[in-house]
């Protein structure tokens, strides 16, 4: 949802506030046209955005993480949920990362093994590396 | 066998104590330093702590931002098991005195870049030795310190019967070294596999948590865990307890070397965790027969009991003491 004031135009996330911050770092916004009332035209050729991870690569994670870590059906499970949080250790991150290789046909480095403490950043990063995959 | 050493506590630490342990039923059990060669371990059984009000009174031993921590773990089990690890380190940290009693609350710690916690030391702390090392590790159902004087040291725990999700072959395939998954593949036995994996993996995190890099920082197929027996040179599933034989790693740039600058032991604890402890060797000994790593085990509730235990409850599998 944009919304323009003046010079300056600022988006709103969607959803949760906190997903605003990965909205925002993966912003590219090439250009945008201002037409002559001052409304900004978001012509969609000219504006590209990278996203944070799809609903169903997120909705994926959870599932394997559910799985992974034997979660009753009410545990709380979101994209914010810290791993440990949760209750999986070093081998349950491992086993993780192992299912959703399996899962996105992907090889994760375990150098990035680090940096995936949070759901959204483990279906940031498979995001990631399927783009990068080479058309099939 | 229960450590009795009585100590004459001075009247401002009892006013200390007693304000915050109302239900505790002795102080700190100050203990001497480990020696150069030896790695003090102490664990903690959470399902023996039952006390409510103990547990609050652990509380607050900790920071805020420790605190913080825990109550951001999802359920109460959890919640038990990041509280007393926390307890855990500062008391035991603060048991290690030389001039007088130190407040477990008063220890500052930070992390490495890696993320290893270390102990921070201001040049006002003089009172505990500021060459510990220590290190820790939990499950739900144990936690786990181990305490070394200059040696690095790495503590991995895990319980025995730990079952993989995916099979064992293909998570070895897929992280560990050919070496290891020839090992694991030639023992067919399930069930002794599935320990071995367990010895396996706690053994190579005990190793780079003793380094300080952790598992990002360094890849498990990037080295070799072998045990070797006491009579053959190769290695092979050993009898459990009475060969107890020797483990090493080799990195795998140079298959032919070995590291010789750490050693391992693998202990049975509690009946039910398999505890790999990994620490650096004293280099004095360096190109001598192998001194044997010498541990001590304590269980502790702190504030209220400490046990100096030997086997059954602990006792080593493999590697030398």
């Amino acid at each position: 949802m944009a919304s323009a004031s003046a010079a300056s135009v600022t988006f709103r996330a969607l959803s949760k506030p906190s997903l605003k911050s990965n909205v925002t770092s993966s912003l590219k916004i090439v250009s945008l046209g201002w037409r002559k009332n001052g409304f900004p035209s978001l012509r969609s050729s000219q504006f590209r955005i990278s996203c944070a991870a799809k609903p169903e690569t997120l909705d994926k994670v959870c599932e394997i993480v559910r799985k992974q870590l034997a979660l009753p059906a009410e545990a709380e499970l979101t994209p914010e949920s810290k791993f440990s949080a949760v209750g999986a250790d070093s081998l349950d991150t491992v086993e993780i990362v192992m299912a959703l290789e399996e899962e996105f046909g992907i090889s994760v480095e375990e150098e990035s093994s680090q940096n995936i403490t949070i759901v959204q950043e483990a279906a940031d990063l498979i995001e990631k590396l399927v783009q990068k995959k080479p058309e099939a | 066998m229960i450590l009795s050493r009585r100590v004459v506590i001075s009247a401002m630490n009892a006013v200390c104590f007693k304000r915050s342990f109302a239900t505790a039923s002795s102080p700190l059990v100050p203990v001497q330093l480990p020696s150069r060669k030896e790695a003090h371990l102490w664990y903690v059984v959470p399902d023996e702590v039952k006390s409510s009000a103990l547990l609050h009174n652990y509380l607050d031993i900790l920071s805020p931002s420790e605190k913080e921590n825990v109550f951001h773990k999802r359920g109460e089990q959890l919640q038990k098991a990041a509280l007393l690890a926390r307890v855990l380190v500062r008391t035991t940290i603060a048991r290690y005195q030389i001039n007088g009693q130190v407040d477990p609350r008063s220890l500052k710690f930070k992390k490495n870049i890696h993320g290893k916690p270390e102990l921070e030391w201001n040049d006002d702390q003089c009172q505990c030795a500021p060459s510990l090392q220590f290190n820790i590790s939990h499950t739900s159902s144990l936690i786990l310190c181990g305490v070394t004087v200059d040696s690095l040291i790495g503590v991995d725990l895990e319980e025995k019967q730990r079952k993989l999700k995916n099979n064992i072959l293909a998570f070895a395939r897929r992280y560990f070294t050919p070496h290891e998954v020839k090992f694991l593949s030639s023992i067919s036995d399930p069930v002794v596999q599935q320990q071995y994996f367990v010895k396996l993996w706690t053994l190579k995190e005990s190793y780079v948590k003793a380094l300080g890099k952790g598992f990002s920082g360094l890849p498990f197929r990037m080295f070799t865990i072998q045990f070797r027996t006491a009579e053959k040179g190769n290695s092979c599933p050993s009898g459990e307890t009475n060969n107890k034989g020797e483990i090493i790693v080799k990195s795998l740039e140079d298959v032919n070397s070995f590291s010789s600058n750490w050693q391992f032991a693998l202990l049975e604890l509690a009946g039910s965790h398999y505890a790999a402890i990994c620490m650096e060797k004293d280099e004095a000994v360096e190109g001598e027969v192998p001194t044997p790593m010498k541990l001590t085990v304590r269980k502790t509730i702190p504030y209220v009991r400490d046990e100096l235990i030997s086997g059954p409850d602990a006792f080593v599998i493999s590697g030398l003491t």
